[in-house]
């Protein structure tokens, strides 16, 4: 039997969306990485994104790859 | 140790008032630098005209053109010194190793794409031969405008 202290802490697994899904993550792909960033245009991190670690690392290489091809913004501020 | 052709993807932007003779021969620089280092361009094509996140060089648009080749690594730091020399009309590149499989599929959506294109120039070629001379003009026209239609599909 389940006790009332395991239950208190059950959450519902995430699971990496890039893993599952095999969607392909690339620096041209704006409108997939967009999802990524926040309304201040940071990454969002991993406890957010539910990313794998390995897929929030590529994430966070495209995105910043994105940004230097103007293709992403690195702030509000520009 | 003998180094392995690899496979790459160059982005780069253009200003976006360049004028079409410069750009050709920047483009030609980029080609000959490949092709010097047993290269072979795979795609060497116009990306997206779209408006730059940020201000670069006090340019709001900018024109992106990619390049997918297969080569040896040393091209890499040529092409990159070609694009660096002309970078009041470069206004960024990045170069990024991709793999054989990226490559691959890209060399079969040129292929297709060109095959479709002569097909569809030898339709009109055809045409163009059985209708009579006063109609020549609109049908060559016509390769160049289904060839968005084919790009979408792809």
């Amino acid at each position: 039997m389940e006790s009332p202290r395991d239950r208190k802490y059950f959450a519902k697994k995430k699971v990496c969306r890039f893993c599952t899904e095999s969607i392909e993550m690339n620096y041209k792909n704006i409108d997939i990485l967009s999802r990524y960033i926040t309304d201040r245009k940071k990454i969002v991190p991993k406890r957010n994104s539910g990313l794998c670690a390995r897929c929030q690392r590529q994430l966070a290489t495209e995105i910043k790859r994105a940004r230097f091809m103007a293709l992403l913004p690195y702030t509000v501020l520009h | 140790m003998a180094a392995k052709p690899r496979y790459y993807e160059t982005l780069y932007i253009i200003r976006p008032d360049i004028k079409d003779e410069d750009l050709a021969k920047i483009q030609q620089r980029l080609r000959d630098a490949i092709s010097a280092n047993e290269g072979e361009i795979i795609k060497f094509d116009k990306w997206a005209q779209r408006e730059l996140a940020y201000e670069i060089q006090n340019y709001s648009r900018g024109i992106y053109y990619i390049i997918i080749f297969k080569s040896l690594p040393g091209a890499v730091a040529e092409l990159e010194r070609h694009l660096r020399f002309y970078n009041t009309d470069v206004l960024r590149f990045i170069t990024v190793s991709i793999t054989e499989a990226a490559a691959n599929k890209e060399r079969a959506v040129q292929e297709s794409k060109e095959a479709e294109a002569s097909a569809a120039a030898a339709e009109s070629q055809a045409e163009a031969a059985a209708q009579p001379a006063q109609q020549e003009a609109k049908t060559e026209n016509e390769p160049a405008a289904t060839e968005p239609a084919e790009g979408g599909t792809n």
